[in-house]
């Protein structure tokens, strides 16, 4: 039989760990975020550095493996490996401080910008990383239809959603309106002055387009009922995928577990 | 014929139907005017006008909305950008209250907007950047810092110094930008904003 | 008898406006009709049908002064509900759609979710409403990417499978093309047909003489004529106020001045041959 038009909207995910409700892949992040912070804090070895966050992030990439979206999630690492990385290197080659651990010409590692260096890189690697891993394998359509199902008004969500759309409508106007100008002679290369003229005439007609626009989609929601008062339907629903606990368990497990780790070389020392 | 003159804001005066829908707007602007900034290459930011904008229309809230929203959907693709929230927010508040004081009606206040305007971004983004990121970004402007860095400043002064001039200029160009751009907006547009009836005086007194 | 809306003495005035866009408006429209509102631009046409729903002032805000009933109950009592009566299909077809949809299904669908129908019954009701309005090729495309024609047959859907009582449609056609603006016409007749009251703003006085069974003249804020549809298109007076008659009307006159006997001017082509007949039988 074929499928109703309610039946294809729905978002069907075989991979278990991609399907998990919005909620509890959120749980599980701001879980890792914790224990990232915590394992931060333990310094090992005679310079104080926070290695332990070293294999603590070989999860991530676990995470996207096991999620099935391992490539799409590594191309979204790349702009925050690059930041992460630029920062290791900053701080180990600039900041001054502790003993000198290697020279080379007017280069050095000194004590103290290794361990700020380590420290940041990773701590933005393993906490964005995480993100990275919510946000890859969440739909905005289940992120938006998870706020309508919090205690938050509907409202809240359509903003979101809106936001989205608008972003979108919005980019592809700008191109547009760029092109209509190169095709009308005016230069968008060349000196930084002649590239900003450009900027105003296509920026302008987007922000005028949009506060006129948004009158009648007021008027529009109106219309059909927006602020009415009541339950709402939806044809959309999020299902669980059944992993849920048992995924939240493992993740309180090993948040308590580091916890308890850190708690204990502070008895010990 | 403007009623209510003397009315108190209120918190859900700001947050009427219409308000609600140019939060989205604004976080458009915001994304597509940095996207533009970078393709033509401008050595500016340029991704907080639509903060700014609704911030100017309609108070201080609505453009704590608008920088928050911001930063969580940029945040999506990039999780890095959730650690600016607080810059994004506190650009709409600072340019919100701004407005609500009508403080864009002569030359003069303007200067002392803008310039608290960038003051206050580059007074919220310096200790997210130097506590949280070390000082760097990864932006253009990080390498300055980063040069001045290892020429021997305090990380403190080597950020607000080389991003504080950034943020200033940055903040300058997009207020004239929505301030031209309320100039053309119709009268009986602006009257349906919490601020918007400061900008028809002003308009009335041109003439 | 209640009527399906009354305007009793109604002015209302914009914010920061010098005066009235719409001055001592008397109206009473009776159920089933279709009732076609004329006028040039700027003469009250886009205000009246605000006014109509309610979004003058509530939206709009302004002064309103007179009474505006819906079934015999003022207008403001209504209050949320009221989009449950009167549907609104707006002129332009690519600002009025939710925004957040990514199908045509499901846009049409929100006003429904909205309202709290059940699942099922939403689908039974969408799939009715598309097929009326023929948009079932357009249903798992993105309202994004719609043309004109095609939206402006979503926005109307999205309207009409609310089953509202009333409808005011503002101008649909303004910017179609002939082809889209006849098939959001047959739309409109199958309305007429299912009863409903329509009071619909166009340009095209030829559709309008062919499907309405009132007309409203607006000038400069007024109402200058209404009635029957044939007693005010065939009123040539009305050229004095920048108004375009039908065709036929004109067509008609030009008969009526080559010494043809016309009694009342006729609007429709229907009617002009009728009238072509009956002159043949030597009546």
């Amino acid at each position: 039989m074929e499928k109703t038009f309610t039946e294809k909207i729905q978002i069907c995910k075989k991979n278990k760990i991609a399907g998990l409700y919005p909620t509890t892949k959120f749980q599980v992040v701001i879980l890792f975020s914790i224990s990232t912070i915590v394992l931060n804090s333990i310094k090992l070895t005679d310079f104080k550095l926070a290695l332990l966050l070293i294999p603590w992030f070989l999860l991530v990439p676990f995470m996207f493996a096991i999620t099935g979206e391992f490539k799409k999630c590594m191309k979204a690492m790349k702009a925050i490996s690059f930041i992460a990385i630029f920062i290791m290197v900053v701080q180990t080659f600039i900041v001054s401080g502790g003993k000198t651990l290697w020279v080379w010409h007017f280069i050095a590692i000194r004590e103290k910008g290794l361990q700020t260096g380590l420290s940041l890189c990773f701590l933005i690697l393993n906490i964005a990383g995480i993100f990275v891993w919510l946000f890859q394998s969440t739909s905005t359509k289940e992120i938006t239809r998870c706020l309508e199902d919090t205690k938050m008004s509907f409202k809240v969500a359509y903003i979101f959603a809106s936001t989205l759309e608008m972003i979108k409508v919005f980019s592809s106007k700008s191109k547009i309106i760029l092109d209509a100008q190169r095709a009308r002679g005016v230069e968008t290369e060349g000196n930084l002055f002649i590239r900003a003229k450009a900027f105003i005439p296509t920026l302008v007609p987007l922000i005028l387009g949009g506060i006129i626009g948004s009158e009648e989609r007021v008027l529009t929601l109106e219309a059909r009922g927006f602020s009415m008062k009541g339950n709402k339907t939806h044809l959309f629903n999020l299902k669980k995928s059944g992993y849920e606990r048992i995924i939240l368990t493992i993740s309180i497990i090993i948040t308590i577990l580091i916890l308890a780790g850190r708690i204990y070389l502070w008895i010990m020392n | 014929m403007i009623k209510d003159e003397n009315k108190k804001f209120s918190i859900k005066d700001d947050f009427s139907m219409l308000a609600l829908l140019i939060i989205p707007v604004g976080v458009a602007v915001n994304f597509v005017g940095g996207q533009l900034a970078s393709l033509l290459k401008l050595p500016m930011y340029l991704d907080t006008i639509g903060t700014i904008f609704t911030a100017m229309l309609a108070g201080p809230w609505l453009g704590a909305v608008t920088g928050l929203l911001t930063n969580i959907v940029t945040g999506i693709a990039n999780p890095v950008n959730f650690a600016f929230i607080p810059v994004s927010v506190v650009a709409g508040l600072v340019t919100g209250a701004f407005a609500r004081a009508n403080f864009f009606n002569v030359w003069w206040k303007w200067v002392i907007a803008m310039v608290a305007m960038g003051v206050a971004s580059i007074l919220t983004a310096a200790p997210i950047v130097v506590l949280m990121f070390g000082g760097v970004t990864g932006s253009g402007a990080s390498l300055i810092t980063a040069t001045v860095m290892a020429a021997g400043a305090n990380i403190w002064t080597a950020f607000i110094g080389t991003e504080g001039l950034f943020n200033i200029l940055d903040r300058i160009v997009s207020f004239l930008i929505c301030m031209s751009v309320i100039k053309v907006i119709p009268a009986r547009n602006l009257i349906k904003f919490s601020c918007g009836k400061f900008y028809i005086k002003n308009k009335k007194e041109e003439k | 008898m209640d009527y399906e809306l009354e305007c009793k003495d109604v002015t209302y005035t914009y914010p920061l406006a010098q005066k009235p866009a719409i001055k001592e408006l008397n109206l009473k429209i009776e159920k089933g009709k279709l009732y076609g509102v004329i006028g040039e631009n700027g003469s009250g046409k886009t205000t009246l049908c605000s006014i109509l729903r309610g979004f003058a002032p509530s939206f709009y805000k302004g002064d309103l002064t007179g009474e505006i009933l819906v079934q015999g109950k003022a207008l403001a009592s209504y209050k949320d509900q009221i989009s449950r009566k009167i549907g609104y299909v707006f002129q332009n077809p690519f600002t009025q759609i939710s925004g957040i949809k990514n199908t045509v299904f499901e846009e049409v669908a929100y006003g429904l979710e909205n309202f709290g129908i059940d699942v099922e019954e939403i689908e039974k009701k969408v799939i009715n409403i598309m097929q009326l309005t023929d948009i079932m090729e357009l249903a798992e495309k993105s309202p994004f990417e719609l043309s004109g024609g095609q939206m402006q047959r979503v926005a109307l859907a999205s309207v009409i499978v609310l089953e509202p009582e009333i409808l005011i449609i503002d101008e649909p056609t303004s910017q179609l093309d002939p082809q889209s603006t006849e098939s959001v016409f047959k739309i409109i007749k199958k309305l007429k047909e299912e009863k409903k009251t329509i009071i619909l703003v166009e340009h095209k006085v030829d559709l309008l003489a062919e499907y309405s069974d009132e007309m409203i003249v607006l000038h400069d804020s007024k109402i200058i004529k209404q009635g029957e549809s044939r007693e005010v298109l065939s009123d040539l007076s009305l050229r004095e106020y920048g108004i375009r008659l039908p065709e036929v009307t004109l067509l008609s006159e030009k008969l009526r001045e080559a010494g043809l006997d016309i009694d009342q001017l006729p609007i429709t082509k229907n009617q002009i041959l009728d009238l072509i007949e009956k002159k043949r039988k030597g009546e």
